[in-house]
């Protein structure tokens, strides 16, 4: 037996384990990457599971150092973390990939549009509408007026023109109106807490459907006869028609949200009945609310310039329990950034109500690589649908046909990262903070797709040289296999032979995605090639 | 052609057997048959031995002996390493380059006649810059001289000279000795054909003197360098001789035997010289007890241990080692020793591992012999990759018996019965020399079952490598032994108690087994009471660079770098100014011209941020940019990287680019920052020494020259090394020779006979080729415009 310390924990464990299990024995976990457990043999490479023993001052990879008498291993400190982080930032210098596609991170709702096309692609609306709504309360109405920011950084759109996001998601929202069921999503239990909602334009609409699907029940307040706010009222939105609006202001008042009409909310009525009256508030009145100086907004912080002061990621105001979103806070052109800003609220106001505390969920790290270069498009056109965008036939006011829109949405170059989900290097770097332009070089390198498999593809560009399926194709007996070519920086992993990926995994493709820490290896998308041509 | 590879692969499968060991072998044999590595051959090999198609294609991209694609007939490699850097190689490179009509991506030219490529250190770093063609080496090349070596190489290809055997020698009494150097440095300036030159004037004269061809004399920076012994006079050295004056020299010393042809001589010499007086007509000739020549100087304050008996050795001539007290030690190890005295006796001496770390040798002994095990080995590390560097090259050509002698002493001691001398594949002549020798000591019986009778038995063969510097390391080094890549792995287990196929492996480097027969002999406290506290003994060096005199020196450890610089290595040449010198190559450091006075020893070196390294020791100039010295070490490093460990891999790539930048006047002054913090990391979190100490040079010239850091953030390389910061200028002082003109491969300069020449920087490409060639210095670089402006 072997006596050490962990983080300052006497510890007596058998001898010829690793640290790294000697400190899981201790409940204390390390980060690791390049490591496998079980029947693979183990080569220290990425350099993540770094921890410090006091007695050398070095640092040793703990997943393959050897515990030794009289160890004093330190795993947290600000030096192991700083090396830990600076290994990720090394990597992810070297790591060219997107985690998110570039639409999705110019959607102001943050929008999953390249999963949204791939259930298109597979004949699944529904279960593509729901991923939409995920983020967009009121995918009808925007699928009219969005100026879509996604379809503008679309990649697409360097080879020949933007896959037609916008009209893809006005189709499956109506796809869902036209169903004899119209999608709800199932709401959290009853919480017996009341929000009001002051404005029924884009913002108040979506706050409120967010806000019903946790629990509470919900009132919206306007001072029109009619609920949509700009939406309805502004010069701006004159494509949208009028009863394309109805459509869907009346499936959020069919999932539970009553509306109070031709009530201007005074100092006096929110002081006196809305504060009393409801558990929270969430104003969402829009710019025009203020042109009345008995104005209940002007009692918080409202400057014409700047808008309603709100803590800038919760949309919390400075009262307690009182939120704020929409043109209110900032006038914008976008109604999408009105609807993204309605579901924060909504989610501030709920934890506000469920007395936690008001924070924002940071997104996840996102890796990018920035422009796609010429060299590299074919590699992005190896699983799409070819060819030019689709017009509707019957022109952009129509909808397109199920033929259509499943076309189009093959049209995606699914510019995501397949392993978003499931990615360690993603995973860490978010942890740990890490910033991806640190060591960003001039010159990247290029990316290639293999796709000859007929489960698997392969992105050499994403590896980060663990060499785990090389390890799984030599224990498993593959003929040809993988194998390091090269060395040093420029060391691939890659099919002896220039061989292809289908004959290097002929038994452990499985294995190999899931030993993957990234997302150089992973499963193919379900769509079927043959449907690509 | 296809059915001829299989037969040709078969064949060699058939030679080498099928075990995954025999990988890089294998591919050698084959690479040596076709010039590349055939697709087909390859796939052959795998289909008939246990060598995996992953495998083989792993090993044979990791080492850069081996290729892929046909080359051109003749290969012409261009040193790289630190001598030939800091004396302009990549000039020569370029020139080479532009000779040869190449694109920017190709290597060949399109005739396929010549194949360009540079090589890390050819090992001949006192005549550099260097290049090889196939076997033939040219040192102290130009750019301008470029287009006359391939002119001379293909002239040597048309019409081989054939050698005249001296066969005098062997009947009557000798008339004297005359001794030539050939170590690899003395046959690249030309002592080959001195030695022709010499056997056919001995011949032809009919004089009786003997011609020793001994190893490496150490002073590479005078060679070829002849030594005439003769009864009853003093020796006189004769240095940077060619050819031509050989006759000269040796007419001076012998004089034919019979009347006749003494007559004959002399008639003949009378016609061809038309004045005969007697005297030769060399400069350089030096009598062996004058103190102020530069051979002296050089020789003295040298203590010659793993040297011994330099420059009067024949390298394989197993008899006169033995007349020379070679094999005593051996003798009285296995008659009178028991393993443990010999430790003992080591640990003792005080001896440190000479590969660089410092590891106690004793120690290190100790540790294998109590690693119980029914096998073992000893490894001598011959993998000398270190730009810069060339002493084992020279020990492993000049004294291969006293190595081996070491080695089979450390096998008797730790109790291992198979040793393995790891050569570098580039030190064919070693690799030569290093076999004749094995095969002698097997028929003599001092290799094999049985040792001399003492009922101990022990083998050596010979692994070449394949060219991967981290092979250097013990750990990456027995992975390619096995027929792996290179890659090292964690310590603990250390080879010594689990190596080679998982059995105790004792790693020592080639001048730590040379220095073992001399401390058996002459006792541990001989030694010890050589060299400073912490450091016994001697280090032997290869000093290079801007030094007048380089060459191959063994040093008592402690002296200082001053001595070595100023009084064995001369001072700086050219009038120049001393400003630094790095020591340890790619591990090491810059330690500058002020600090000169620090002793030689492993504490004080490692404490001033560099190390003692395997013994590289170039010297540099007030010419030499610190920033370039900085950013041609990383390069050398990052492209040597195995490329396992992340802060290795991309760290160092990450470093040099930030170099790069900072060199062309882009650097910012957060980048001093990074790259320190960087280089923290890369020291502290990687498994291996090569990635542990990478960052030494960048670091030690942060510390010592960060105002050269600085001064190229603010755009300017006062030395005038970095081509993006500079322009080059002709000043009032041009004469109007023209040579610049005539040579300059862009077309920059106009053709004005009498006229002050100027450059027209738009064409300009920076190749220094007129600086060099101007007979009046007035070609100058200054400062570029553009950063001037910035």
């Amino acid at each position: 037996m072997i006596n050490l310390k962990i983080n300052n924990k006497e510890i007596q464990v058998e001898a010829g384990i690793s640290i790294l299990k000697a400190a899981n024995t201790l409940g204390i976990s390390i980060p690791t990457m390049c490591y496998q457990q079980d029947n693979y043999s183990n080569h220290p490479s990425c350099m993540i599971c770094l921890v410090k023993n006091n007695k050398t001052s070095e640092l040793i990879p703990s997943c393959a150092v050897k515990v030794q008498e009289g160890m004093e291993i330190v795993t947290n400190d600000e030096e192991v973390i700083n090396a830990r982080k600076d290994a990720l930032e090394l990597l992810l210098s070297d790591h060219v990939g997107d985690c998110e596609a570039p639409c999705r991170l110019a959607c102001p709702a943050y929008m999953d549009i390249p999963e949204m096309n791939r259930l298109i692609a597979k004949g699944k609306f529904t279960e593509s509408l729901i991923k939409v709504k995920e983020e967009i309360a009121l995918p009808l109405i925007l699928g009219y007026i969005c100026s879509a920011p996604c379809e503008n950084v679309c990649r697409r759109k360097q080879i020949d023109e933007p896959v037609s996001i916008c009209l893809l998601k006005r189709f499956v929202a109506s796809e869902d109106i036209a169903q004899k069921s119209t999608f709800f999503p199932d709401k959290l239990a009853d919480s017996g807490k009341k929000i009001a909602i002051i404005g029924t334009g884009p913002a108040g609409l979506s706050a409120a459907f967010y806000s019903l699907e946790s629990g509470h029940s919900v009132t919206l307040f306007d001072k029109n006869e009619k609920a949509g706010g700009t939406l309805r009222y502004a010069q701006l939105n004159k494509e949208l028609p009028e009863e394309i609006l109805d459509v869907e202001i009346n499936i959020i008042k069919q999932y539970g949200a009553e509306f109070q009409f031709n009530i201007e909310i005074t100092k006096e009525i929110f002081e006196n009945e809305l504060r009393k009256n409801y558990d929270a508030i969430i104003i969402a009145s829009g710019e025009s609310g203020v042109s009345n100086p008995e104005s209940f907004v002007l009692d918080f912080h409202y400057q014409k310039k700047t808008g309603l002061q709100v803590e800038r990621r919760t949309y919390a105001t400075s009262e307690p329990g009182v939120f704020a979103c929409g043109n209110v806070i900032r006038t914008q052109k976008m109604a999408i950034r009105s609807v993204a800003q309605g579901k924060v609220a909504a989610l501030s106001a709920n934890m506000y109500l469920r007395n936690e505390k008001i924070k924002h969920e940071p997104r996840m790290f996102n890796s990018k690589f920035g422009i796609l270069k010429q060299e590299e498009f074919v590699e992005y056109l190896k699983e799409t649908f070819s060819g030019k965008r689709l017009e509707p036939k019957k022109g952009n006011i129509y909808e397109f046909s199920h033929e259509e829109a499943i076309n189009e949405a093959k049209r995606c170059m699914h510019c995501d990262c397949r392993a978003k989900d499931d990615c360690k290097l993603r995973d860490y770097a978010h942890d740990y903070n890490a910033d991806r332009r640190k060591y960003w070089p001039e010159e990247r390198k290029l990316i290639k797709k293999y796709n000859q498999h007929e489960s698997v593809i392969y992105e050499p560009e994403k590896c980060i040289k663990c060499g785990l399926c090389i390890e799984i194709t030599k224990a498993n007996n593959e003929k040809l296999g993988l194998t390091h070519i090269g060395r040093g920086f420029d060391v691939e992993i890659n099919i002896p032979f220039n061989e292809t990926i289908k004959d290097a995994l002929t038994k452990t493709a499985d294995k190999c995605v899931k030993a993957c820490p990234t997302g150089a290896l992973v499963f193919k998308l379900e769509i079927e090639d043959k449907e690509l041509e | 052609m296809s059915e001829e590879i299989l037969n040709i692969v078969d064949e060699i499968v058939k030679q080498k057997g099928t075990t995954v060991n025999q990988a890089i072998p294998i591919l050698q044999a084959i690479q040596e048959t076709f010039n590349y590595l055939p697709e087909e051959a390859l796939k052959r090999v795998c289909e008939t031995t246990e060598i995996s198609a992953s495998r083989i294609y792993g090993i044979s991209t990791f080492y850069t002996q081996f290729r892929h694609k046909p080359v051109g007939k003749h290969i012409i490699k261009v040193c790289v390493g630190t001598a030939c850097h800091v004396k302009g190689s990549m000039q020569v490179y370029d020139a080479i380059r532009r000779n040869l009509n190449l694109n920017d991506h190709e290597d060949t030219d399109p005739e396929g006649l010549y194949t360009v490529q540079k090589v890390a250190c050819l090992g001949c770093c006192t005549i550099a810059p260097v290049v090889q063609i196939d076997d033939i080496t040219y040192g102290h090349l130009t750019p301008e001289k470029v287009d006359d070596t391939l002119v001379d190489f293909q002239d040597s290809r048309n019409n081989k000279s054939i050698s005249i055997v001296s066969e005098i020698t062997k009947f009557e009494k000798s008339q004297g000795e005359i001794r030539i150097g050939l170590g690899s440095c003395c046959v690249a300036s030309g002592s080959q054909a001195v030695k022709e030159e010499l056997e056919s004037v001995l011949h032809e004269n009919k004089i009786n003197a003997t011609v020793k061809q001994v190893g490496c004399v150490g002073i590479c920076n005078q060679v070829p360098l002849l030594e005439i012994q003769k009864p009853e006079t003093e020796t006189t050295y004769y240095t940077k001789i060619q050819q031509k004056e050989v006759k000269d020299i040796v007419l001076s010393h012998f004089q034919p035997l019979s009347p006749i042809q003494r007559l004959k001589t002399k008639l003949n010499y009378f016609v061809e010289n038309l004045v005969y007086d007697g005297i030769p007509k060399i400069i350089n000739k030096y009598p062996a007890e004058k103190h102020d020549t530069p051979i002296s100087e050089f020789l003295e304050g040298q203590i010659n241990i793993a040297t011994e008996n330099r420059g009067v050795l024949k390298p394989t001539d197993i008899e006169e080692y033995k007349s020379l007290y070679g094999l005593e030690s051996l003798r009285k190890c296995l008659n009178q020793l028991s393993s443990d005295q010999i430790i003992e006796e080591i640990k003792k001496s005080g001896l440190r591992g000479r590969g660089g770390a410092g590891f106690y040798v004793g120690k290190k002994w100790q540790l294998a012999k109590d690693a119980i095990s029914d096998e073992k080995y000893v490894i001598c590390n011959g993998d000398e990759g270190d730009p810069g560097a060339f002493m084992d090259r020279m020990l492993l050509e000049s004294y291969p018996y006293r190595i081996i002698e070491g080695m089979i002493i450390a096998g008797y001691a730790i109790g291992a019965k198979k040793g393995i001398f790891y050569i570098r594949a580039e030190y064919q002549l070693a690799v030569k020399r290093v076999n004749e020798a094995i095969q002698i000591c097997q028929e003599k019986g001092l290799l094999g079952e049985n040792i001399m009778n003492s009922g101990f038995s022990f083998d050596l063969s010979i692994f070449e490598g394949a060219g991967a510097f981290i092979c250097g390391e013990e750990t990456a080094l027995i992975a390619s032994v096995e027929g792996k890549r290179g890659m090292p792995s964690i310590r603990p287990p250390y080879p010594v108690q689990q190596g080679l196929w998982n059995k105790p492996t004792l790693v020592n480097n080639t001048e730590t087994f040379s220095t073992i027969p001399w401390i058996i002999r002459n006792g541990s406290k001989a030694f010890s009471s050589i060299g400073s506290d912490q450091s016994k003994g001697t280090k032997v060096f290869a000093l290079a660079g801007k030094v007048r005199r380089g060459g191959l020196i063994e040093i008592p450890m402690g002296i200082t770098i001053r001595k070595i610089v100023e009084e064995i290595g001369g001072g700086i040449a050219r009038g120049k100014e001393f400003k630094a010198v790095q020591i340890g190559g790619p591990s090491g450091g810059c330690i500058p011209a002020s600090m000169a006075d620090t002793p030689i020893d492993f504490e004080s070196l490692t404490e001033i941020g560099a190390m003692m390294g395997s013994g590289g020791l170039v010297v540099l100039d007030e010419t030499d940019c610190m920033v370039d010295i900085a950013r041609y070490f990383l390069s050398f490093t990052q492209d040597q990287s195995c490329g396992k460990c992340t802060f290795c891999r991309i760290g160092t790539r990450r470093m040099l680019e930030i170099l790069n930048k900072i060199c062309k006047g882009q650097g910012k002054e957060e980048d001093l920052v990074q790259l320190e913090k960087l280089a923290y990391n890369i020291k502290k979190g990687s498994i291996c020494g090569l990635a542990k100490t990478a960052p030494n040079p960048v670091l030690s010239t942060l510390k010592y020259f960060r105002n050269e850091y600085e001064e190229h953030i603010n755009g300017k390389c006062s030395t005038g090394k970095c081509k993006e910061l500079i322009q080059y200028n002709i000043t009032e002082d041009c004469i109007g020779c023209t040579k610049c003109a005539q040579q300059c491969p862009s077309g920059a300069i106009e053709f004005k006979p009498y006229e002050v020449h100027k450059i027209d920087v738009e064409k300009c490409i920076k190749c220094d080729i007129c600086r060099q060639v101007c007979p009046v210095e007035a070609v100058l670089t200054i400062q570029n415009v553009r950063s001037e402006n910035g």
